[in-house]
């Protein structure tokens, strides 16, 4: 009696190589930018948060193209992401000891 | 030799790993028994040194009862031999009593319950009762283990080092303990800082396999709803493992450069922030208890519903339960700091949080007792320690309510009443469950029995001295005894609690020699234990329909999964017991081949006794 | 039985005769998975430097009075330079181009310990100005965050090493090819913590 076999995977989708140049000059253009507004003579909180912005947005390039997280199924992509609200969780409840004072 | 799973294109799609191994096993005894890559036998080296480990966490205890009930009594028989820096002629001194809490502390949480629970029986049962023939990186399985030992030994290496071992509780709170000025402890602060980040790297590699291998190597019809609890439970408690040990692992990190690079993470002189220290460490503890008993409840519902041969009640709540308690767990770790000067509005969050998460452990609790309910019991050894599960977990949830409320806690924070409940869940809770698990499944790894009537005494004489032992805790603790104390009759309203100290460590002494029993049963029963069998629980589970002890490589043809774990007393079958991959005929008039095998139907229970 | 000697499995897919999981090799599964740890580990670092900054922001200097910008600017188009030749020797053995896996995978590993040099001359730079782990919050944060880092990238490079030696010998195809995706995986989750790392540790 034959055995009956899980369902087979579905074939990968296959995809041309990310424009993996354009990324990288993408990056370096960010990084630019970050080295200039760091300097600007605006105020701290705003520099900061364009800063963080910015890195972000950096983090996400990596993420995205270079860790092929774009093409990725979805389940991956959860796994991926999974322990950021966590991360979220420990900073912002520290944070708040000092301005909930 | 496949040693690595899965090993693809040796034979164009052939069952993987069952050919290879249903040849002779041509494995030295050094690579069968010591550098193993079997998951099996990882899981039998983390039970031995676990237990070992658990003995010498109770012999501290001992100790530590020694003083608490014989205040400035010399140790009977022998404590003449401990050295001066421990024992004034036989006399436990103050400073080593802080060690030993310290050390019994951290013995028990990290080198006992917790490889007892996610080194062994995650290792054990996850392959098998997935059906797969190894964890996913069988090496570095290996690698998690000969890891452990080092931090072990390690560990051990503190009590012999000058300045004695660690004195700044299993929690290591700084400035204490990052400045040996303060505590008068230095080698041993940092070695107990040292053996816990390799123990850490360990654990998170095992995490990292754990999780790997349910997700990945789940049988052709073992459906994720399809799985024991036991192993729900263990995926979840890795997942706690893999995201909570690194936040450990670097605070220790910082705890470690406070101690010796001058750094200043935790030493307010220089802007430090001692309480920095106790959310790190606490994000990491909430999470590390729900590890220290999460395991425990999975591997307890899987004996309660063979006890009670029928299916567990409730099975999805029970799942959606055991990942609601893994995902609050995160958010409740300012409990253990009400007392500590943090924002208040902050504890208020952290009372309401820890009230929420008592609601998933309480559905699990009602969902054990409809699994009994009516149930046609069978009170083996594992039964017992299963309902005693139940029953201690309780009493600790319980306690656990009332330090929930933020302004209760201001009165019990750091009283006995704390440890009461803390050994309430950990060792009325977790380790009964241990001793039902190591029970349980000791015929699978063993291939013999363990003795049911000297369990039975072990069972009871146990239970009856650990509750001797830890109920008055409750009492002292609201009378005011503090935790930790070497002499708690300095104190004048405490001294009336003498005598309930004393008949605590007379309880606590028997309940350790109690435990003699288990020791001789399970290693003499290893030699002279009555043959096993495959299923001597008549257990549903993948790994009963293996030999005892299974062949490496565990099974010889992938097994296909038709159903779900607890299909006990179903109206199916004339047995009572249904196991997950036995394919029923189809019956006369049915659809040739159903899409899905349909849920059963709530049976009676069956009027037959099983058949053995 | 009814499997065919044609229907060879892609190892490059999930284990056959499996469920589905997550739909990709066990190994490129565990080492996201080890990645989720990775964070955590970070997250105690970075999170600890950003409550005890906010607590105490005086104990900080202002960018590049104390640190040296430019320097760690090359340093971090470095880095990411090495994730660029990283994702193209995973491309080119995707096309089964060894030559050029191999060529991507070397320059990878002499960038990547270029960067670890810099980062050495960098503090070799800080010692002797008196900036040391002790100086106070700055000096701890700083050492204790950027020395992990670091950490992570020496063991990134002593597995790229292993790595090339493999490809040296030919042992990645077209077909199997798992083992430069994931440190591939892992060496660009090394320069994403950097990105994080530079912006907030020295423009901040």
């Amino acid at each position: 009696m034959s055995v009956p076999s899980p369902a087979p995977a579905p074939a990968p989708v296959r995809h041309a190589h990310p424009n993996y140049v354009g990324i990288f000059v993408g990056l370096a253009l960010l990084t630019g930018l970050e080295l200039t507004v760091a300097f600007l003579p605006w105020p701290k909180r705003t520099l900061i948060l364009m800063l963080v912005g910015l890195a972000v947005w950096k983090a996400l390039l990596v993420a995205l193209y270079f860790m092929h997280l774009r093409f990725e199924r979805p389940r991956l992509r959860l796994l991926a992401v999974a322990p950021l609200p966590f991360t979220v969780i420990l900073v912002v409840t520290v944070l708040m000891e000092h301005f909930g004072k | 030799m496949a040693t690595s799973i899965p090993r693809t294109g040796q034979g164009g799609g052939m069952a993987f790993g069952g050919d290879a191994h249903a040849h002779h096993d041509d494995r030295t005894f050094l690579r069968k028994y010591i550098f193993s890559t079997d998951h099996k036998i990882i899981g039998i080296q983390f039970l031995l040194m676990s237990l070992l480990f658990l003995l010498l966490g109770g012999v501290l205890a001992m100790l530590m009862r020694w003083q608490l009930g014989f205040p400035g009594q010399p140790l009977p028989a022998g404590g003449g031999m401990l050295p001066e820096t421990m024992a004034a002629r036989g006399v436990i001194l103050p400073e080593f009593y802080t060690s030993l809490v310290t050390m019994h502390g951290t013995f028990m949480v990290f080198f006992a319950i917790m490889p007892l629970l996610v080194g062994v029986f995650g290792n054990y049962l996850i392959p098998l009762k997935i059906g797969a023939p190894d964890m996913a990186f069988p090496r570095l399985n290996m690698a998690s283990f000969w890891l452990a030992v080092p931090a072990g030994f390690l560990m051990l290496s503190g009590f012999f080092v000058e300045g004695g071992h660690a004195a700044a509780g299993w929690t290591s709170y700084a400035p204490l303990s990052a400045n040996s000025e303060y505590s008068g402890v230095d080698m041993g602060q940092k070695i107990w800082c040292v053996s816990l980040i390799v123990l850490g790297l360990s654990s998170i590699l095992g995490a990292v396999n754990y999780i790997t291998t349910i997700i990945q190597l789940r049988a052709p019809g073992m459906h994720w709803f399809r799985l024991p609890l036991s192993i729900w439970s263990l995926f979840v408690t890795a997942c706690l493992v893999l995201l909570a040990m690194p936040v450990l692992s670097g605070a220790i990190i910082m705890l470690l450069f406070d101690q010796t690079i001058g750094t200043h993470f935790f030493l307010p002189p220089k802007g430090g922030q001692p309480l920095l220290w106790q959310h790190l460490f606490w994000f990491f503890g909430h999470p590390e208890v729900y590890i220290l008993i999460l395991p425990a409840m999975g591997m307890a519902s899987d004996i309660i519903a063979n006890g009670s041969r029928k299916p567990i009640f409730g099975y999805t709540s029970m799942v959606l339960a055991i990942i609601a308690i893994g995902f609050l767990g995160w958010g409740v770790w300012g409990h253990h700091m009400f007392m500590s000067g943090m924002n208040p509005t902050l504890g208020t969050t952290f009372m309401i949080s820890t009230l929420l998460i008592s609601v998933p452990s309480a559905i699990k609790v009602f969902n054990w007792l409809g699994t009994m309910w009516e149930g046609n019991i069978t009170f083996h050894v594992p039964m017992l320690h299963a309902i005693a599960f139940v029953s201690m977990f309780v009493i600790g949830g319980l306690s656990g309510v009332f330090m929930a409320a933020a302004p209760v806690d201001i009165y019990i924070h750091d009283t006995y009443f704390i440890v009461a409940h803390l050994h309430y869940v950990l060792f009325g809770g977790s380790l009964f469950a241990i001793f039902a698990a190591v029970t349980y499944w000791y015929p699978k790894m063993f291939g013999k029995l363990m003795s049911e009537r000297w369990g039975k005494v072990h069972f009871w004489l146990t239970f009856v001295f650990y509750n001797c032992v830890f109920f008055p805790m409750h009492q002292l603790g609201l009378q005011g005894h503090m935790r930790r104390i070497y002499d708690p009759n300095q104190y004048e309203y405490l001294r009336h609690l003498q005598p309930l100290n004393t008949f605590i460590s007379i309880s606590a002494f028997c309940l350790f020699t109690a435990q003699i029993i288990f020791a001789v049963n399970f290693i003499s029963s290893w030699f002279r234990g009555a043959p096993a069998g495959n299923n001597p629980w008549l257990d549903n589970g993948l790994e009963w329909t293996l030999p005892s002890p299974p062949p490496h490589g565990n099974f010889a043809t992938v097994p296909t999964v038709y159903r779900g774990p607890y299909e006990y007393s179903s109206p199916l079958v004339e047995e009572d017991y249904l196991p997950q991959d036995r394919q029923l005929p189809p019956s006369p008039g049915a659809p040739r081949a159903p899409a899905r095998p349909q849920p059963p139907l709530m049976p009676a229970p069956h009027p037959s006794s099983p058949t053995h | 039985m009814a499997h065919s000697l044609a229907a060879v499995p892609d190892v490059m897919q999930p284990p056959p005769d499996r469920e589905f999981g997550a739909g990709v090799y066990n190994e490129k599964v565990g080492m996201w998975i080890f990645l989720g740890s990775e964070v955590m580990f970070f997250t105690a670092l970075i999170g600890s430097y950003i409550i005890l900054r906010v607590a105490h922001p005086d104990a900080w200097a202002a960018p590049g009075k104390m640190l040296n910008i430019p320097v760690t600017a090359v340093n971090t188009f470095l880095l990411i330079c090495s994730s660029v030749t990283m994702v193209k020797a995973f491309a080119a053995i995707q096309d089964g181009n060894q030559r050029l896996l191999l060529r991507w995978l070397i320059a990878t590993v002499l960038i990547g310990a270029s960067f670890v040099g810099v980062q050495i001359y960098e503090y070799t730079h800080l010692i002797e100005k008196g900036f040391i782990p002790s100086e106070g919050l700055y000096g701890s944060t700083f050492y204790t965050m950027t020395g992990f880092h670091g950490f992570h990238v020496t063991m990134g490079v002593l597995c790229m090493i292993y790595v090339t030696w493999k490809a040296f010998r030919r042992k990645y195809t077209a077909q199997d090819h798992r083992g430069v995706e994931v440190i591939g995986l892992y060496w660009h989750f090394v320069d994403l913590v950097w990105i994080i790392l530079f912006t907030i540790v020295y423009l901040i």
